[in-house]
C-alpha cells in the first residue's frame, strides 16, 4: 500500500509541474490562437533564474523557510519578459500557424543561447533547501513537505485561474475575447491589452513553475524542449485552449508515466503516446476540447 | 611600369632567398591542433574539462618552445550532431589544414566519424566516446584513429569493487541507468560479473531514464517499492545529482549498497547533503583529490581551482593525454630521423606501444589504436574541506585488468578473464 502511494505521489508531483506549464500554453492558445512552443523556454528561465534569485537573497541572510516564498516572487518577477515577446508574436498573429510556430521555435533556441550566455553549460541547481520543510513519512511512504506544497500551489492556480476566468468582468472580457475577437474589439475591448495580459499570464505560469521545480531538480539548457513536448501531451489530451483539460491531460500524463515506469519502464514514453494516439483517433478535440469548426 | 636592371636583381635575389629558406619556414609555422568538443548541450560541461585541459597543456608546451620546435595553435569546432560533427572535422582537415585532430566524447559522433577518419587519412585522437552497441568492435584495425579506453572498464572496476566488499551482503539488485548504449553495457556487465563469481543475486527492477530526465520522483518511488540491497546506476549527466536529491528525499539512499560507476563525470554537484558516506563512486581517470597522485596532476588541480574556482573531472585527463601523447609521438619521430620533422606516419607509428604519465596516472596506447589508462573508485565521504563528495579508501586500477584484449568479444572475455578481486 505504501508502495502504491509514493508510486502516486511522485504521479501528482510530476503532474502538478505539468499542469503549471500546460495552463499558460493553454491560456495564450485560448485567448490569442498562438501555440507558444516558447513556453518551456519560460520554465526553463524560472528555473535558471530562481537558482540565481536565491543565492542573491541569502547573500541578505533571508531565512532557508522563506525558499517557497522567495522562489515564487522570482517567477512573478519574470513577468516583465512578457509584453516585449508578445509584441514580438503580433507580427504572425493573423499568418498561418507555421509562422507562429517557426517563430515560437526561434525564441526556444534563442533562449537556450541566452541561458548558456549568462548561466553557462553546466546545469545549475540549489544545493540545500530542498528538505528544509522536512518530510512526512508514515511506514515506507514518505514525501518531501516541499513536493506537497508544489502540489499545493499548482491546486491553488488551478482553482484561481479558473475562479478568475469565470467570476471576474476581466475573466468574462478574456473569454469573449476569445470566443469573437472582432465582435469584442467592436464592444470596445482593448484586444492588444488583453493579448500582453493573457500572454503576460502565461509566461509567469511557466517562469514559476520553473522556478518551484528548481529545488527538487537542476536548471539545464535542455529542459525547455525536454518539457514543452510532455506539455503538449498534456494539451493534446486535455484538449487545445481548455483549462479543465490542461490539469486532466497532467493528471492523466503524470500517473499513466508514474505507473508505467514501475510496471513496464521500458514503455515509460510509449505508455504516453499510446493515448494521445487514442485521444486523437476517437476525440480529436482532447477529453474537453471543443471543435474549432 | 618598366623593369630597371637593379629591379630585377633585387626581385630575383629575394625569389632565391625564398626558395633557399623554404623548408625552414615550413618547419617553422605553428603546429595545428584540431578539437572537436561539445560546448552546448548535456555533454557541455565534460567537453569544457577537455578544452580547458589542452589549452593548459598547449600553454605549457608552447612556454618551453613547442611540440617539437612548433608553436602550437588550437582551432576549436563543436562537437554536436554526427552529421554535423563530420563536416566540421572534414573543415578542420580540408581547410584549417591541422595536423592533428583530438577531441569527441559521444558515442554516436564517435562510431560515425571514425570511418571518415580513416577515409581522410587524418590523425584523429578520440578522448572518449568508446562504448559499442553491443560492445563489439565496429572500427577494427582503424590507422589513423585512436580511440579511447573502452567505456565499460568503470563498469567493471565497480563489480569488482562491490564484490570485494559486500559479497554476502546483498541478495537483491536493482539498476537505473541511462537509455542508451551506454548505460545498458554497463547494467549488463554488472550481471554478467555477478553470475561469473556466482553471486547469487536477484534483479527485482531495471529502470531505464531517457538521458536528461529531471524528475526522477517516479523512478525513486519504483525502486523505492522493490526494496534492493544494492542499487547499480551509470547515471552520469545533470539527472545523476538530481535523482541523489530525490533518491535522498524518499529514503532510498539510507541502508542501500549504492554503486555509480560514473558518478565522478559529475561529482563537484554531489552534495555532501543528499550523497552518503559509503557509496562506491567511479572518478574514471582523474580523481581530483588523489593524494597520491603526481606533481604534474597536482599543479593542474590547482592551476584550474585558481582559474575556474571549480574542480577538474575524467574529460580533462583524457583530452590532456591526447596531446601529450601525441607531443611525445611527435617528438620520438623526430628524434628517430635525425631531427626532421615526422611525416604523419612516423608520429602514428610512434604513438603505438609506449606509456606516458597522464594527469590520472599512467597511461598508454595499444596495437589496436585503443587507449590503457588508470582507472580510480573508491568509497565515499564526508570528511573533506568540499561541500560535496570525496573518496575515503579508493583503489587504483590499469586498464589491462578492466578492458577486453584486442580483438576479444566483451561477453566472452568476462566470462574467461583472470580479475583480481
Amino acid at each position: 500500500m505504501s508502495a502504491f502511494a509514493n508510486i502516486f505521489a511522485g504521479g501528482v508531483f510530476h503532474a502538478a509541474v505539468l499542469f503549471l506549464v500546460a495552463a499558460g500554453l493553454q491560456l495564450v492558445f485560448g485567448v490569442q490562437k498562438i501555440v507558444n512552443l516558447a513556453c518551456g523556454s519560460f520554465y526553463a528561465l524560472g528555473a535558471y533564474f530562481g537558482v540565481t534569485f536565491i543565492g542573491y537573497v541569502h547573500q541578505f541572510g533571508v531565512s532557508e523557510w522563506l525558499l517557497l516564498p522567495a522562489l515564487v516572487f522570482s517567477g512573478l518577477l519574470l513577468g516583465f519578459i512578457g509584453p516585449p515577446i508578445e509584441r514580438l508574436l503580433r507580427t504572425v498573429y493573423d499568418r498561418d500557424e507555421s509562422f507562429q510556430l517557426l517563430l515560437t521555435f526561434a525564441l526556444v533556441l534563442m533562449f537556450q543561447d541566452v541561458f548558456k550566455f549568462i548561466w553557462g553549460a553546466n546545469p545549475r541547481s540549489l544545493d540545500t533547501g530542498y528538505l528544509i520543510y522536512g518530510t512526512v513519512s508514515t511506514g515506507d511512504f514518505s514525501i518531501p513537505v516541499y513536493n506537497l506544497l508544489v502540489i499545493a500551489a499548482a491546486i491553488a492556480v488551478a482553482v484561481g485561474l479558473g475562479t478568475f476566468l469565470q467570476r471576474t468582468n476581466y475573466g468574462r472580457i478574456l473569454r469573449a475575447t476569445a470566443e469573437n475577437r472582432a465582435m469584442a474589439e467592436a464592444l470596445g475591448v482593448d484586444v492588444r491589452h488583453i493579448y500582453a495580459t493573457v500572454f503576460t499570464l502565461g509566461a509567469v505560469l511557466g517562469t514559476t513553475a520553473g522556478a518551484l521545480v528548481v529545488p527538487t531538480a537542476a536548471a539545464s539548457l535542455d529542459m525547455a524542449i525536454e518539457f514543452v513536448i510532455e506539455a503538449f501531451a498534456v494539451v493534446v489530451i486535455g484538449g487545445l485552449g481548455s483549462m479543465r483539460g490542461a490539469l486532466a491531460g497532467a493528471l492523466i500524463v503524470g500517473l499513466i508515466r508514474a505507473l508505467s515506469i514501475v510496471l513496464y519502464p521500458e514503455l515509460e514514453v510509449l505508455a504516453i503516446y499510446l493515448i494521445v494516439i487514442a485521444v486523437l483517433i476517437f476525440r480529436p478535440v482532447g477529453l474537453f476540447g471543443r471543435s474549432l469548426a | 611600369m618598366a623593369l630597371s636592371r637593379r629591379r630585377f636583381l633585387a626581385s630575383a635575389a629575394a625569389v632565391s632567398a625564398l626558395g633557399v629558406f623554404a623548408p625552414a619556414v615550413a618547419q617553422n609555422k605553428p603546429l595545428r591542433i584540431g578539437i572537436l568538443a561539445p560546448r552546448s548541450g548535456i555533454a557541455a560541461a565534460p567537453g569544457l574539462n577537455g578544452i580547458r585541459a589542452t589549452q593548459w597543456a598547449v600553454d605549457r608546451y608552447n612556454a618551453r618552445g613547442g611540440i617539437g620546435g612548433r608553436k602550437v595553435e588550437l582551432v576549436i569546432e563543436d562537437e554536436s550532431s554526427p552529421k554535423d560533427t563530420i563536416e566540421r572535422f572534414s573543415k578542420l582537415v580540408q581547410q584549417e589544414k591541422v595536423d592533428c585532430v583530438q577531441g569527441i566524447i559521444s558515442t554516436g559522433v564517435g562510431l560515425a566519424l571514425g570511418p571518415v577518419v580513416e577515409e581522410a587519412r587524418a590523425l584523429t585522437i578520440y578522448w572518449d566516446g568508446t562504448t559499442q552497441d553491443g560492445v563489439d568492435e565496429k572500427i577494427p584495425n582503424p590507422r589513423y584513429l585512436f580511440r579511447s579506453t573502452d567505456n565499460e572498464c568503470e563498469a567493471v572496476m565497480s563489480s569488482l569493487l562491490a564484490i570485494k566488499s559486500w559479497k554476502g551482503k546483498f541478495a537483491t539488485v536493482a539498476g537505473i541507468n541511462p537509455d542508451y548504449s551506454y548505460g545498458r553495457n554497463n547494467m549488463a556487465a554488472f550481471i554478467a560479473i555477478l553470475k561469473r563469481f556466482n553471486i547469487d543475486h536477484k534483479v527485482v527492477t531495471e529502470q531505464w531514464p531517457k538521458v536528461g530526465t529531471m524528475d526522477l520522483t517516479s523512478h525513486v518511488a519504483a525502486l523505492k517499492a522493490v526494496k534492493p540491497d544494492l542499487i547499480f546506476s551509470s547515471l552520469l549527466f545533470a539527472d545523476l545529482p538530481v535523482f541523489m536529491k530525490q533518491a535522498h528525499a524518499a529514503g532510498l539512499t539510507e541502508g542501500t549498497k549504492l554503486v555509480f560507476p560514473a558518478a565522478g563525470w559529475q561529482h563537484t554537484l554531489m552534495k555532501k547533503e543528499f550523497t552518503p558516506e559509503g557509496m562506491l563512486f567511479g572518478h574514471n581517470t582523474l580523481y581530483f583529490a588523489n593524494p597520491e597522485a603526481s606533481p604534474l596532476a597536482k599543479e593542474f588541480v590547482a592551476w584550474y581551482e585558481t582559474t575556474y574556482n571549480d574542480y577538474p573531472e575524467w574529460e580533462a585527463d583524457r583530452a590532456y593525454f591526447a596531446v601529450a601523447s601525441y607531443k611525445e609521438a611527435v617528438e620520438k619521430a623526430m628524434a628517430a630521423k635525425g631531427g626532421n620533422w615526422p611525416s604523419q606516419d612516423d608520429v602514428i607509428d610512434a604513438l603505438v606501444g609506449f606509456s606516458i604519465e597522464s594527469l590520472g596516472g599512467k597511461s598508454g596506447w595499444r596495437k589496436d589504436h585503443i587507449a590503457e589508462q588508470t582507472f580510480v573508485q573508491g568509497f565515499t565521504t564526508h570528511k573533506n574541506k568540499y561541500d560535496f563528495v570525496t573518496l575515503g579508501s579508493f583503489e587504483t586500477r590499469y586498464a589491462t585488468e578492466l578492458q577486453k584484449p584486442p580483438g576479444a568479444n566483451f561477453w566472452e572475455w568476462i566470462k574467461t578473464a583472470e580479475f583480481n578481486i
